[in-house]
Order: structure tokens, then C-alpha cells, then sequence
């Protein structure tokens, strides 16, 4: 990113600001952009339905940006709670130690809400959770101090978690067995081919 | 390929590194790991193209060799050192800099009122089939010669609108509610403002933004007439609002879906008959006011909407520490039936 500032010294140093090298007396810092695309998915408006079509069920988009834990422990708790319903959902994380469950179980109940009192949905019970997943937010930086004059950079982990509601009973997913499973497998070895050959 | 030049050279200069020193094969740690900073300083700054000729020249910043230098200083603590500075303010002060005050002033213009003065109370059985006195009803509803306030409102209006005439404004109206639903049902933000004052904006837009509203006007049942007329002034007593109530039996479809394409609300192939007192508003003094939809009068006789296919909870009654809830027993409260504007 060349900068056509006066003195060469300035570029230099804007030049090495820019690609974040170790340097001492520069600050630098990350670009604040964030990415509301999950909020977003709220606003889409959908077209009248005809009335011989099957009833559209009501979706609705949730999140909380920015919680103070690792994005890795959340994820155990979001696959743990995918594709079950709202009420089951809640009493599992209500009785689960993990710090993230509380948070978990807020994001649900104000999801719940929302979808009540904006969204359309008639009962409350009547929601499940289709997607959810948790992805990583702003770190900060601090310095870790070693022995040695040695120091590492230490992460303060935060934290994105995600959710979608969609109307109505789960869906009930068949257990695949391992038979199944197995034949799969020797049916995508059969269908193998080679391309452009004689 | 200039990244790829670029790592090459770094790759190069960082083997060269004991060499550029002459008598120094070897060398402390944190020197070595100066330079290898260096270098790799050196050659980022290089893939933006510019500065082949910088890395020949002697560099303006100092280049620490002795002593372990913390070369990383996370954000955080280089905020701590700016904070105890002086803000610029008091500096602006201490150096002589005067501040004008600053007037927090906006100029507002109010070209419509905040409500119905004088509403209009429409008689009862208007438009119902009744046996007892149906000519008395006729003779309400025609005669307007009957209040002096609304004679009165039409003259002064009359004085700063010639043009206006309790005979052909009527079908104006009309027009202007036909054409307002129609760019409520586009959205059309513009549209909808010139055709409809701000008080009556935003409650026939709150809540609709995410909704699709499927409106047809199918006929006029009979003629729409100017049953009352107010003129109210606000703030000063010259500045005057002219308030026109039309009475308007008509047929229409209403059909409202929610975000996701379903139905709320109405149906789009059964019309129904609706029997509507509008108020319609403008500013008359300002020469280029115009006449709005202000609101609409609904009777407390009015028969109750349909109910929305949904099913909603409504709370109930506060019990005592002991009592039951007697489902069986509970009637639900109705509201009042009183006549508002809306």
C-alpha cells in the first residue's frame, strides 16, 4: 500500500505499519469491519404464497457477537443442541456446567421472543433448531511473559454463536447403521471412473 | 511473482546476515534477531514496489542492538501511555483558542395537525337497515346546513381556496384514498408522503414494512359526501388547518401476508362493504399545501373486524396465594365500545 507522503521516513514506517511487522514505537491495529449477515437474513421478504402451496415455515435469525470464550468450547455446545426442539434444547443447557450454556440459553429464549412477537410464529413451543454453530470473534492481544526475557502473544478469546429457529416439529433424522454406512462406501468405490482414458 | 522475488531475496539475506558483518561469524542472539527483523521489514516493504532505492539508503529509525528490546508492544499497553496526556480541549483553551457557542437549533415545519379537533360523532344505524326511523336517519345525513361550526369552517377555507366546493371535492378525496392504498400496497415512501399527512403516516406504515398488503378498491357503493368541516388554528390564530370529514360507503379487498408469504389478514376474492368516515387535511394559509388524508373516524357502534387466523395468549386474571384458574367459568373482557380515531 504505497503512500505518497512527504518525507521517505514516514513511508517507510507507514509501509512497515501496513504489513505489521514486529517494530517497536508503531501501533497497530485491526480493522474494526464487522459482518452482520446473519442479522440481515431477518429482513428478507418473502412473496405471498399462492393458497394451493404448502405452508412456508416461519425461519428466524439469531446471534450474540463477541462472548468471552473459546470458540472451540462452543462448539460443543451448539452441536449438542442442533436439531433438537426449543424446550428440549433449553432444559438440556439449563442443567449443563459449561459457562457457554448460560449464554446459550439466553440467545435461545430472546430467539423465542423474537419470533413470537416480530416474526409471526403462533406457539412457542412449536420451534426448532435448524442451524447453529459458533464462529470466532475480535481477539485481543496481551503479552504472555516467559523466563528468559522470552514472551509469547497471548489470544483473549471471544467469541460469535449463531442460531436459526424454524417452525414446527423437528425433524426426525434416521440412524444410519454401520451396514449402511458400509454400503455406501462400496457403492462410491464402484462409481469411481476414470476420466479422458482410452 | 514479485511476492515470489521477494522471498527470495528474503531467504537470501537472511543467510547473508552473518555475512554483512565482517568479523562478527558470531553473533549474539537478540543481534541476530534484530536484523532478521530488519530484513524482514526491509523486504515487505518492498512488495508494494516502492523502495528498491530505501533499502540502500540510511534508515531514520533506530535499529536496537543492545540489551533484549520487547519488539512487540500489543495495543493495549501503548494505550496506557496515551491516556495521561492532556486532552486537546484544555490545550485548544490554554493556548488562546476561543469556541464559538454552538446553538442547537433546527427550524421545524408543522404542516399538519397532531389530531381530529372536533370529531366528527357519526349517527347511529348509519348505513344499517332499520325499520324506525329510516327517514330520520336520510334527513341527518343530508341535511349539513345543520351545524354552523362546519358552514363556518367551509367559509373560511373558502376564503384562502376559492377553488374548493362541497360538491366536487367529494370525488377528489376519493382519489387521493384510492391513490394513498394503492402506494401503501408498493411502498411507494414519496408517493404515500404527498398524499397523506405525517400524523397519518406512520400508523398506516408501523409494522408493514416486512409484510406484503394486497388492496383493490372494487366500487363506491354511494356517492361520498363532506358531512363535517372544521377549521382549527395551531399556535398562532391565523395560521389555520382545514378539517374536512367525508362520509364513504364502499366496496373493497384487503389481503395482508406476513414476511414469509402467508396470510394474515382478509382474503383477496371477497370483497366487503366498509363504511368509512375519512378526515382529510390541509394546511390552507400555505399556498402550496394540499389536501391529505388525515385519519379516519371509526363509530363506537362499528361492527368488530374479522379475527386474524392466528392464536395469540392473552394474560389472565391476578389470582390470590390459594385460588384456582376456573377455565371453564372465565369469560374473556371485551373492550369498550367507545368511538376513536385512528
Amino acid at each position: 500500500m504505497a503512500t505518497a507522503s512527504a518525507g521517505r521516513g514516514v513511508s517507510f514506517l507507514r509501509n512497515i505499519a501496513t504489513h505489521r511487522v514486529f517494530l517497536a514505537g508503531v501501533h497497530t491495529s485491526a480493522p474494526l469491519e464487522v459482518n452482520k449477515n446473519w442479522e440481515r437474513r431477518n429482513l428478507k421478504l418473502f412473496p405471498p404464497q399462492l393458497p394451493d402451496e404448502p405452508r412456508r415455515p416461519a425461519e428466524v435469525h439469531h446471534c450474540r457477537r463477541q462472548i468471552k470464550y473459546s470458540k472451540d468450547k462452543m462448539w460443543y455446545l451448539a452441536k449438542m443442541i442442533r436439531g433438537l426442539s426449543i424446550d428440549q434444547a433449553i432444559t438440556q443447557l439449563e442443567f449443563n456446567d459449561k459457562k457457554g450454556a448460560k449464554i446459550v440459553k439466553e440467545v435461545l429464549l430472546e430467539a423465542q421472543e423474537m419470533a413470537v412477537r416480530n416474526h409471526n410464529v403462533e406457539y412457542k413451543s412449536n420451534l426448532y433448531i435448524a442451524e447453529s454453530h459458533s464462529g470466532k470473534g475480535k481477539y485481543l492481544k496481551r503479552i504472555r511473559y516467559h523466563g528468559k526475557g522470552m514472551f509469547g502473544i497471548m489470544d483473549k478469546v471471544y467469541c460469535h454463536y449463531f442460531v436459526k429457529l424454524v417452525e414446527g416439529s423437528p425433524p426426525r433424522v434416521e440412524p444410519r447403521s454401520g451396514l449402511d454406512q458400509a454400503q455406501d462406501y462400496l457403492l462410491s468405490l464402484r462409481s469411481r471412473t476414470v476420466r479422458h482414458s482410452l | 511473482m514479485r511476492d515470489r522475488a521477494a522471498q527470495n531475496l528474503n531467504r537470501v539475506q537472511i543467510q547473508d546476515v552473518p555475512e554483512l558483518l565482517p568479523g562478527s561469524a558470531k553473533m549474539a542472539l537478540p543481534l541476530r534477531r534484530t536484523l532478521v527483523a530488519l530484513q524482514r521489514a526491509t523486504c515487505n516493504s518492498l512488495k508494494s514496489g516502492e523502495g528498491w532505492a530505501d533499502v540502500r539508503q540510511p534508515l531514520p529509525l533506530v535499529v536496537p542492538v543492545r540489551g533484549k528490546k520487547r519488539y512487540f508492544i500489543p495495543p493495549a499497553v501503548e494505550l496506557k501511555e496515551r491516556t495521561n496526556r492532556v486532552n486537546p480541549e484544555a490545550r485548544a483553551q490554554a493556548a488562546g483558542l476561543v469556541y464559538r457557542q454552538q446553538y442547537m437549533e433546527r427550524a421545524i415545519n408543522i404542516s399538519c395537525t397532531a389530531g381530529i379537533f372536533d370529531p366528527y360523532v357519526p349517527p347511529e344505524g348509519d348505513a344499517r337497515h332499520s325499520t324506525l326511523s329510516k327517514e330520520g336517519l336520510k334527513q341527518r345525513t343530508e341535511q349539513l346546513r345543520q351545524s354552523a361550526a362546519s358552514q363556518l369552517a367551509i367559509r373560511k377555507i373558502k376564503e384562502h381556496d376559492p377553488l374548493f366546493n362541497t360538491r366536487t371535492f367529494p370525488e377528489l378525496a376519493q382519489d387521493i384514498f384510492i391513490q394513498a392504498h394503492m402506494a401503501l400496497t408498493q411502498f411507494n415512501k414519496e408517493k404515500l408522503h404527498s398524499l397523506v399527512t405525517e400524523r397519518c403516516y406512520p400508523e398506516m406504515t408501523r409494522g408493514n414494512r416486512y409484510k406484503t398488503i394486497r388492496w383493490r378498491f372494487v366500487e363506491s357503493l354511494e356517492p361520498p359526501k363532506v358531512v363535517h368541516a372544521r377549521c382549527p388554528d395551531m399556535v398562532s390564530k391565523t395560521n389555520l388547518y382545514g378539517q374536512v370529514t367525508l362520509r364513504m360507503h364502499s366496496r373493497q379487498t384487503l389481503a395482508l401476508y406476513d414476511r414469509f408469504g402467508r396470510l394474515l389478514l382478509g382474503s383477496e376474492e371477497v370483497p366487503k362493504d366498509v363504511l368509512e368516515y375519512l378526515v382529510i387535511e390541509r394546511h390552507v394559509v400555505n399556498p402550496y399545501g394540499r389536501w391529505r388524508l388525515h385519519g379516519k373516524i371509526v363509530p363506537a357502534w362499528a361492527p368488530p373486524k374479522d379475527p386474524i387466523l392466528k392464536t395469540v395468549l392473552i394474560p389472565g386474571p391476578t389470582l390470590k396465594s390459594g385460588e384456582e384458574f376456573d377455565t371453564l367459568n372465565y369469560e374473556v373482557p371485551k373492550p369498550q365500545s367507545v368511538q376513536w380515531s385512528k
